[in-house]
C-alpha cells in the first residue's frame, strides 16, 4: 500500500513517453478551447469568414499557451491511494494513512470532543483557510485551520441551525432560533435578518453576493448582502424543507423536498427552473459536483442517485442512506449516515462512482454535516460530539490560483480581493441553468397573444399617459382652454389608435390576407385602375 | 463734489485727447499700408454708389487724402473694419496659384465697357475674373499632377473628359495595386506607429541649438565661451590649473563659513526636535501665549499688521452680517425648525448648534461692548466731573441727559463756513441739505431721549426699592440662568420661544435697558424652572430604563420587572413542563432577593429554559436516541403522518403537477360551445351539430398544442419539468438580434464562446486577442497609401504575417 500525498516530493515521476505528453496536452488544449469552432463553410460573407478564421487561430494559440502554462506552472499533483495486490483502498484506515504522510498532514487528523453543544454544522471559506462551526446549542466558532487557532468563539444561547461564511472570513451568517444573524469575525452582531424568519438552511452564492435561505415554512429567500436588498422570496409550496445546496457552477439553488422532488431555483423567477422527481421518499441530501454537471441526491428510499444535469438523467444509482453529502474539488463524493462516512470516487476516469474510502466515528456519534476542505485532502465532519477531520487523499485541488482563492492570503490581498470581487459581482438575473448562454441571441418565445384584460390594461395605461402629458405653453391665440382640450383629446385618440387597429386586424384577418395576396401581383399604382376585376380566361 | 466734477472734466479732456490721438495712429497705419495695398473699409458697395461717394470727397493719390476719407468713413455709419477677404488674406496659396500676379494687359488692349456703370470703376474686377479663369485651368492640371505624384499612375488616368481619345492606362497599372489593397483589407490590425522622426535625436543636437537668453544664461555663456578658458583647454590643460588657483585664505574662509552654517542648522534642528518632543501642556500653553503676545506686540508696533488684522476683522463682520448665520431668524433655520430638529441629520444639527454658538458669542460680545461703552462714558463723565458713584442706572440716566444736551448744541450751532471749498455755491447747497437731514435726526433722537427719560423716572421708585434686593438675588439668578442655558444646549429647541424673547429683549435700546433687564429675569426664571422639572423627569425616565439609579426609583423598576414576569408566567407554563416552570419561578424569586439583577439576565435564563425544552432529545454520554435528529423539536402529529406516508403516491402527485404546469404554459384550447339559436335555427343546429369550421379550429389548436408539447425539453423526460417561462429580467443578457455581419446564429454563438479577458487567457496571447483594428500613436500623420512592389516580397510578407501584421515594409507602404 502506498499513500501519495499532495505537496509530497515530486521525485516520483512516471516514465514520460512523448506521445503521452502530447495526448495530455491535446486534452488540455481542448479544455481551453471551450468547444469546437464554428463551421465557417456555411458562411457566404468572405470577409467575415476570413475574420473568423483569423480569430479561431488566435483562440487556438491562446489555448495552447494556457495548456502549457497549466502543465509547467502547476506542478503539484494530487494525492491518491495506491493499493498493492489484493489490498483495497476502502480497507485503509486513517491510522495507517497517518503513518505514511508527513507531519503537517497528520495535524489534519483530529477529533475535537465538545459533547454539550452538539451536533455541529460546518463551513469553510473558499480558500479553505478558515472554518466556521455552529453548534446546535448556540456555540459559534471561527477557526483558523492552518494554525488551529480559534479566531473567535462565542455562545449565542439559542438554537443554531446552520452557519455559512459570506464572501470571506470576515463575515458569517448563522441561522438561529428565530432569525438569521450576520456576525463579523470578531463576533459582533452586524445584522439581524428578520425577514428570513426561522431559517433551517443557509447558502451563499459567492459570485452573486446573495444569501439564500430556506425557512421553516418552506420559503426560499434571496438577499443581496452588499446592498441588503431582498432579491426574491418564493414559496416552494412543498412544506418544510431542510435540504438545500447551491450549484457553484451556475448559482442555481436546489432544494430537496419531502415529495421526493428536487427543485432548482433562480433568484429572479418565482417558478422553479427545473422540477425533478428524484426519489420515492423524501430527499435527505443533495450535493453538486464543482463542474456543475453532476448532482448527487439521496432519499429515504435508500438510494443515492447521481444525475447528469445536462440531460436530467440518472447516471448511476447506489444503494444506501445518506444524511449529508458533499463533493470535493476533485470530484470525490462523501456521504454519511449515523456515525459512518463513506467516500466514493470515479477512480478510472469513467463516470462510475465506486467505494473509495470508509471511515466510522466512535459509536453513537451522529454526523450532522460533512464538508471537504478546499485545496487540502481533508474532510471535515461535524457531529453530535464535536467535530473531526480526516485525511482523504486526492480530494482537494493541489494547485490553487491566487486570483480565485488563496489559502496564504495576507490582509492586504484579502482587501484587494474583496474589492475586486465586488466589482466583478454578477447581477442576480445572470443565474441560469446554462450560464454560457449569456450574450447569445435571445431565444424566440412563442408570441402569446395578450389576453383581453392585459390589452385593456395596456390601453388604459397608454391613455392615462397621453392625458397626463403636460401641454406646452403656446402663443396667445393657440393657448385657449378649448384648444388645449382639443389637443388633449387628439393625444388620447392617437394613443388609442394602434390598439384599435390591432383589434380590427384580429377581428378580420382574412381581409388583410386577401389584400396582400392581391397586391402581391399588382401593377404599379398608376396602372392599377386599368386591371380587370376578373381576368378573362 | 467739486473734486468729482473736476475729475469728470479731466476724464473728458483725456477722452478728447484720445480722440485726437486716434486718427494719428490710424494715419500711421495708413502710411504703412499704403505701399502694400489699399486698405478697405466699409461694406462692398455698388460701383455707382462708390462713385457718388468719391464725388463727395475727391480722392487724389496722396496718402493724407485717403486718411481723411477714412476719417470720414469712421464718423459715418460704417465704422467697423471689414475683415480681409479670404482671397487677400494670403493665408494659404489657394487663391494665388499663378506666379505672374501682376497681370499686364497687352498694349493694344482697349476697354470697351468704359461707359457702363458696372465695370468702369477699377479694372481690378476684370483682372480677378481673368485670374479666376486661369486658376480653373491650372487647377485641373495640378490635381492631376498631385494624383500622379501620389499614385505613380500617369496623369492621363485622371484626366476625365479631356483626354478621352488618348487613354493609355494598361490594366497592369491598376491591378498591381490589388495585392496591396487586399493585404490591408485582410489585416486584422493596421499599424501606423513607425517613423516617428523627432527633430532632435541627440543631446548634442539639442545643445547646439541652445541660445542664451536670460541674464544668467548669458553670464554662463560668456564664461563657457571665454577664449582664455578655451585656449587653456586646447593645450595639455596645465593652464587650467593656473586659472583655477584659489588662495588658501579663501578656501579657509569658505570652509569656516560652511561649518558655521552647518553648525547653526544642526543646532536649530536639535532645538526644534527637542521642542517637538515636549509633551507638557503647560509648556505649549506658555509657548502659545508667547506667540500671541508677540503677535499682539507686532500689531501694536507694526501698523501694517494692525491694518491687516483690522481688515480681517472687518471682513469677518461683513461676512457675518451678510450671511446672518446666527440664531434662527434666517430662512433656512426657520425651515429646519419647522420641520423639527429631531428629524434632521447630524450635520444639520451641528450647523444649527454652530449658529447658536455664534449667537451666544455675539450677544456676549454685545454685552461686553455695552459694558465697555459704559466704562468709557463714565470716564467721559469723569472728565465732566460727573462722577458716577451711584448705580449703573443712574449713570445711564445721566448719559441720556448728556446726549440730549449735545444734540441740542448741535442743533443750535449751524455756522456756515465762509471760505475754502465749502464756500462754493454747490457745496454750500449740499451742506445745507445734509444739515437739514441731521437736524431732523437729532430732533427725533431728542424726542426719544425725553420719552425714555420719562419712563425711567416713572419706574424709578420701584427700581430703587428693589435695587438692593435685586442686587442680592441677581448673582445667583444669573448663575441659575447660566445653568439653564447649559441645559438648553443639551436639548436645544424645547424652549426656543422663550429664548426668542430673551434675544429680542437684548436688542432693545440702551434706554430700555433697565426694564428689559428686569423683564429678562422674569421671563427666564420660569424656563429655568421648567428645565429643572424636565431634568427631574428625565432622571425618572432614565432610572426606569436603566437600573443603576437612586433607590426611590429602583423600587418602581423592580415592580415593573415583577409585573412583566408574572405576566409572562402563564405563557411560559403553557410551553414548558411543570418542572421547568418551577425553575422559572425559582429564578423569579431569586430575582426578588437580588434587585440588582439585569433584565437581560432574566431573559437569558428564560432562553435557556426554552432551549432546554426545545432540545427534547437529550444526549446521554454521547449516545443519541435513534430518532432522526435533523430537527430537535418534536414534529407535530400531522407532520409525522405526512412524513410517514410521504412516499406513497409521489409519482402520481408529480404527474399531476407536471400536467398542471404544462397546461399553464401551453394552455389547452377551449372546447367549442354551441349556443342554441345563434346563427342558425335551433332545429338546424340540432341536426347538424357544431359547425365544421369550429371543429376544425379546435382540432388545429389541439394539434398545435401537441406539437408545442413535443418540442419541450422535458417531453421525453417523464420525471422532469423544465420551465419554459422566460425570465423578463434576464432578457437583457441576450442580444435581441444577430449582430451585423453574422447571418447564422450558430456561427455567432460559436464565435463568442471564448472569453478574451485577462482572467481567462495567458498574457502572451492576450495582446493579440484584444488588439484594436487600427493602432496609431497620437501625433503620427497618416499619409496616403504608397505603391510598393509586392511580388518580390510576397513570400516573406506572407510568412511574417500570420495573425497580425507588423513589419516595416507594411508600414512603409501605408505611411
Amino acid at each position: 500500500m502506498a499513500v501519495e500525498q499532495e505537496n509530497g516530493d515530486p521525485g516520483k515521476i512516471r516514465p514520460a513517453v512523448e506521445e503521452d505528453i502530447s495526448e495530455e496536452m491535446e486534452i488540455k488544449v481542448k479544455k481551453y478551447l471551450r468547444g469546437e469552432g464554428a463551421n465557417l463553410e456555411v458562411l457566404q460573407d468572405k470577409k467575415l469568414k476570413g475574420k473568423l478564421a483569423a480569430r479561431e487561430k488566435l483562440y487556438g494559440k491562446s489555448a495552447v499557451a494556457a495548456a502549457k502554462a497549466e502543465k509547467w506552472l502547476m506542478p503539484t499533483e494530487g494525492g491518491y491511494l495506491e493499493p498493492e495486490g489484493i489490498e483495497k483502498t476502502w480497507r485503509i484506515k486513517q491510522e495507517s494513512i497517518a503513518r505514511e504522510v508527513d507531519i503537517s498532514s497528520t495535524r489534519n487528523q483530529y477529533d475535537i470532543i465538545l459533547p454539550e453543544l452538539g451536533p455541529y454544522s460546518l463551513d469553510y471559506t473558499s480558500s479553505g483557510r478558515y472554518m466556521a462551526l455552529g453548534g446546535r446549542k448556540g456555540h459559534l466558532a471561527i477557526i483558523d485551520v492552518k494554525s488551529m487557532g480559534v479566531t473567535r468563539e462565542m455562545q449565542v444561547r439559542e438554537t443554531v441551525r446552520d452557519i455559512v461564511f459570506l464572501h470571506n472570513e470576515l463575515f458569517f451568517a448563522a441561522a438561529q432560533k428565530k432569525y438569521t444573524y450576520i456576525y463579523s469575525r470578531e463576533g459582533i452582531e452586524l445584522h439581524c435578518l428578520k425577514e428570513h424568519g426561522p431559517v433551517l438552511k443557509l447558502q451563499f452564492l459567492k459570485n452573486h453576493f446573495l444569501l439564500a435561505s430556506m425557512n421553516k415554512f418552506g420559503q426560499l429567500r434571496y438577499q443581496d448582502v452588499t446592498t441588503g436588498e431582498m432579491i426574491g422570496c418564493y414559496r416552494t409550496g412543498q412544506g418544510r424543507c431542510d435540504v438545500m445546496r447551491v450549484n457553484s457552477f451556475n448559482g442555481v439553488v436546489a432544494t430537496g423536498h419531502s415529495g421526493g422532488t428536487v427543485n432548482m431555483w433562480k433568484p429572479t423567477t418565482g417558478a422553479p427552473l427545473v422540477k425533478m422527481l428524484c426519489h420515492q421518499g423524501p430527499v435527505t441530501s443533495l450535493a453538486f459536483h464543482p463542474n456543475g454537471h453532476l448532482m448527487a441526491t439521496a432519499g429515504m428510499d435508500k438510494k443515492i442517485k447521481l444525475w447528469d444535469l445536462r440531460k436530467f438523467e440518472v447516471l448511476q444509482q447506489l444503494p444506501g442512506h445518506a444524511k449529508t453529502m458533499n463533493f470535493s474539488q476533485k470530484g470525490l463524493l462523501a456521504a454519511s449516515t449515523g456515525s459512518f462516512v463513506q467516500i466514493l470516487g470515479d477512480l478510472n476516469g469513467s463516470n462510475k462512482y465506486s467505494r473509495y474510502m470508509n471511515h466510522s466515528m466512535a459509536k453513537g456519534y451522529q454526523i450532522q454535516e460533512v464538508v471537504f476542505r478546499p485545496y487540502e485532502d481533508v474532510l471535515g465532519i461535524g457531529h453530535s460530539m464535536g467535530w473531526s477531520s480526516i485525511l482523504v487523499p486526492g480530494a482537494g485541488e493541489p494547485n490553487f490560483d491566487s486570483w480565485v482563492a488563496n489559502p496564504f492570503e495576507t490582509t492586504k490581498q484579502r482587501r484587494e480581493k474583496e474589492i475586486r470581487s465586488l466589482l466583478d459581482k454578477l447581477p442576480p438575473e445572470s443565474v441560469m441553468l446554462d450560464p454560457s448562454k449569456i450574450g447569445t441571441v435571445r431565444p424566440t418565445k412563442k408570441r402569446n397573444k395578450p389576453t383581453k384584460l392585459e390589452r385593456e390594461a395596456e390601453l388604459e395605461a397608454a391613455v392615462a399617459a397621453a392625458k397626463s402629458m403636460p401641454l406646452k405653453n403656446k402663443t396667445k391665440g393657440k393657448n385657449k382652454p378649448s384648444k388645449k382640450l382639443k389637443k388633449k383629446y387628439e393625444a388620447v385618440d392617437r394613443a388609442k389608435k394602434p390598439f384599435l387597429e390591432k383589434q380590427m386586424e384580429e377581428e378580420n384577418p382574412t381581409k388583410k390576407k386577401r389584400k396582400t395576396e392581391s397586391v402581391a401581383d399588382e401593377l404599379p399604382k398608376a396602372l392599377q385602375r386599368f386591371t380587370r376585376k376578373k381576368p378573362a380566361t | 463734489m467739486v473734486d468729482t466734477k473736476r475729475k469728470s472734466r479731466d476724464t473728458n479732456n483725456a477722452k478728447m485727447a484720445k480722440k485726437n490721438k486716434t486718427p494719428t495712429s490710424s494715419n500711421k497705419k495708413g502710411v504703412r499700408r499704403g505701399g502694400e495695398k489699399r486698405k478697405r473699409s466699409g461694406p462692398h458697395l455698388p460701383n455707382a454708389m462708390k462713385r457718388e461717394i468719391e464725388l463727395l470727397n475727391p480722392r487724389s493719390g496722396s496718402d493724407d487724402e485717403i486718411d481723411s476719407d477714412e476719417e470720414f468713413a469712421g464718423k459715418d455709419v460704417y465704422e467697423y473694419e471689414e475683415e480681409v477677404p479670404e482671397e487677400e488674406s494670403k493665408k494659404n496659396r489657394r487663391y494665388d496659384p499663378v506666379e505672374n500676379f501682376e497681370f499686364e494687359l497687352p498694349e493694344d488692349f482697349k476697354d470697351e465697357n468704359v461707359d457702363s456703370d458696372e465695370f468702369d470703376s477699377d479694372d481690378f474686377d476684370d483682372e480677378a475674373q481673368n485670374l479666376g479663369d486661369d486658376v480653373e485651368e491650372d487647377d485641373d492640371g495640378r490635381h492631376g499632377r498631385m494624383l500622379q505624384e501620389i499614385t505613380g499612375i500617369p496623369s492621363d488616368a485622371f484626366g476625365g473628359k479631356k483626354l478621352k481619345n488618348n487613354i493609355v492606362i494598361s490594366e497592369k497599372d491598376i491591378t498591381k495595386w490589388e495585392p496591396l489593397v487586399k493585404r490591408n483589407r485582410e489585416a486584422p490590425t493596421i499599424f501606423f506607429d513607425d517613423k516617428t522622426d523627432l527633430n532632435f535625436s541627440t543631446v548634442g543636437a539639442i545643445a547646439s541649438e541652445f541660445e542664451p537668453r536670460t541674464e544668467f544664461e548669458k553670464q554662463m555663456a560668456a564664461l563657457v565661451n571665454n577664449s582664455e578658458v578655451a585656449e587653456a583647454h586646447k593645450k595639455d590643460g596645465a593652464r587650467l590649473l593656473e586659472l583655477n588657483k584659489v588662495t588658501m585664505e579663501d578656501v579657509k574662509d569658505h570652509q569656516d563659513r560652511l561649518a558655521k552654517m552647518r553648525n547653526l542648522l544642526f543646532r536649530h534642528e536639535m532645538k526644534a526636535k527637542r521642542i517637538k518632543k515636549i509633551k507638557s501642556k503647560t509648556f505649549h500653553r506658555l509657548m502659545k501665549k508667547d506667540r500671541l503676545k508677540a503677535a499682539a506686540h507686532e500689531i501694536e508696533t507694526d501698523p501694517e499688521a494692525a491694518k491687516k488684522l483690522a481688515m480681517k476683522q472687518e471682513y469677518e463682520r461683513i461676512k457675518e452680517r451678510s450671511t446672518l448665520k446666527h440664531k434662527h431668524h434666517n430662512k433656512w433655520a426657520k425651515r429646519i425648525l419647522e420641520r423639527g430638529l429631531g428629524v434632521q441629520d447630524d450635520g444639520t444639527r451641528a450647523a444649527m448648534a454652530e449658529q447658536l454658538h455664534q449667537n451666544a458669542l455675539l450677544t456676549r460680545k454685545m454685552n461686553s461692548m455695552k459694558d465697555d461703552s459704559n466704562s468709557d462714558d463714565s470716564s467721559d463723565s469723569d472728565d465732566d466731573d460727573d462722577v458716577s458713584g451711584a448705580s449703573d442706572e443712574e449713570g445711564k440716566l445721566k448719559l441720556l441727559e448728556r446726549a440730549k444736551q449735545k444734540t441740542l448744541t448741535i442743533l443750535e450751532d449751524d455756522e456756515v463756513p465762509n471760505s475754502g471749498l465749502h464756500s462754493l455755491p454747490f457745496m454750500a447747497r449740499g451742506l445745507e441739505k445734509r444739515k437739514a437731514a441731521a437736524e431732523e435726526e437729532a430732533k427725533l433722537a431728542l424726542q426719544e431721549y425725553e420719552a425714555s427719560l420719562k419712563q425711567s423716572e416713572g419706574t424709578d421708585d420701584l427700581e430703587k426699592g428693589t435695587s438692593s434686593g435685586r442686587r442680592v438675588f441677581g448673582a445667583p439668578e444669573q448663575q441659575i440662568q447660566d445653568s439653564g442655558e447649559k441645559i438648553r444646549s443639551n436639548n436645544y429647541y424645547g424652549n426656543s420661544d422663550s429664548e426668542d424673547d430673551y434675544e429680542t429683549k437684548k436688542d432693545v435700546d440702551v434706554g430700555h435697558a433697565r426694564k428689559s433687564y428686569l423683564r429678562k429675569h422674569v421671563t427666564v426664571d420660569p424656563s429655568v424652572l421648567r428645565d429643572k422639572s424636565q431634568i427631574g423627569h428625565d432622571d425618572l425616565f432614565k432610572s426606569l430604563n436603566e437600573i443603576v439609579e437612586a433607590p426611590g426609583t429602583k423600587t418602581t423598576y423592580d415592580v415593573a420587572i415583577f409585573a412583566s414576569n408574572s405576566w409572562q408566567k402563564p405563557r411560559n407554563s403553557e410551553q414548558m413542563k411543570g418542572k421547568t416552570e418551577v425553575d422559572a419561578n425559582g429564578n423569579n424569586s431569586l430575582e426578588v432577593m437580588e434587585p440588582a439583577l439585569d433584565e437581560q439576565e432574566v431573559e437569558e435564563a428564560e432562553n435557556d429554559d426554552d432551549s432546554d425544552t426545545e432540545g427534547n432529545i437529550r444526549m446521554v454520554d454521547g449516545i443519541l436516541s435513534a430518532v432522526d435528529d435533523s430537527n430537535y423539536e418534536l414534529p407535530s402529529q400531522a407532520e409525522l403522518i405526512r412524513r410517514a406516508f410521504a412516499g406513497d403516491d409521489v409519482e402520481e402527485e408529480f404527474e399531476k403537477d407536471k400536467e398542471a404546469i404544462l397546461n399553464e404554459e401551453n394552455p389547452e384550447p377551449e372546447k367549442p360551445v354551441l349556443l342554441p339559436g345563434w346563427g342558425q335555427w335551433t332545429h338546424v343546429q340540432k341536426k347538424r351539430g357544431l359547425p365544421s369550421w369550429m371543429l376544425a379550429e379546435h382540432d388545429n389548436a389541439k394539434k398545435k398544442r401537441e406539437e408545442a408539447l413535443k418540442k419541450r425539453k422535458d417531453a421525453h423526460l417523464k420525471n422532469v419539468i423544465i420551465s419554459e417561462k422566460v425570465d423578463r429580467k434576464a432578457e437583457k443578457l441576450h442580444t435581441k438580434t444577430l449582430p451585423y455581419p453574422y447571418t447564422s446564429k450558430e456561427v455567432f454563438e460559436q464565435s463568442i464562446r471564448m472569453p478574451i479577458g485577462p482572467e481567462f487567457n495567458p498574457a502572451s496571447a492576450l495582446e493579440a486577442l484584444n488588439c484594436p483594428e487600427v493602432r496609431k500613436r497620437s501625433g503620427v500623420i497618416i499619409k496616403p497609401i504608397g505603391f510598393e512592389d509586392m511580388k518580390s516580397h510576397e513570400r516573406a510578407v506572407n510568412l511574417k504575417q500570420s495573425g497580425k501584421k507588423r513589419n516595416a515594409k507594411n508600414q512603409r507602404n501605408k505611411s
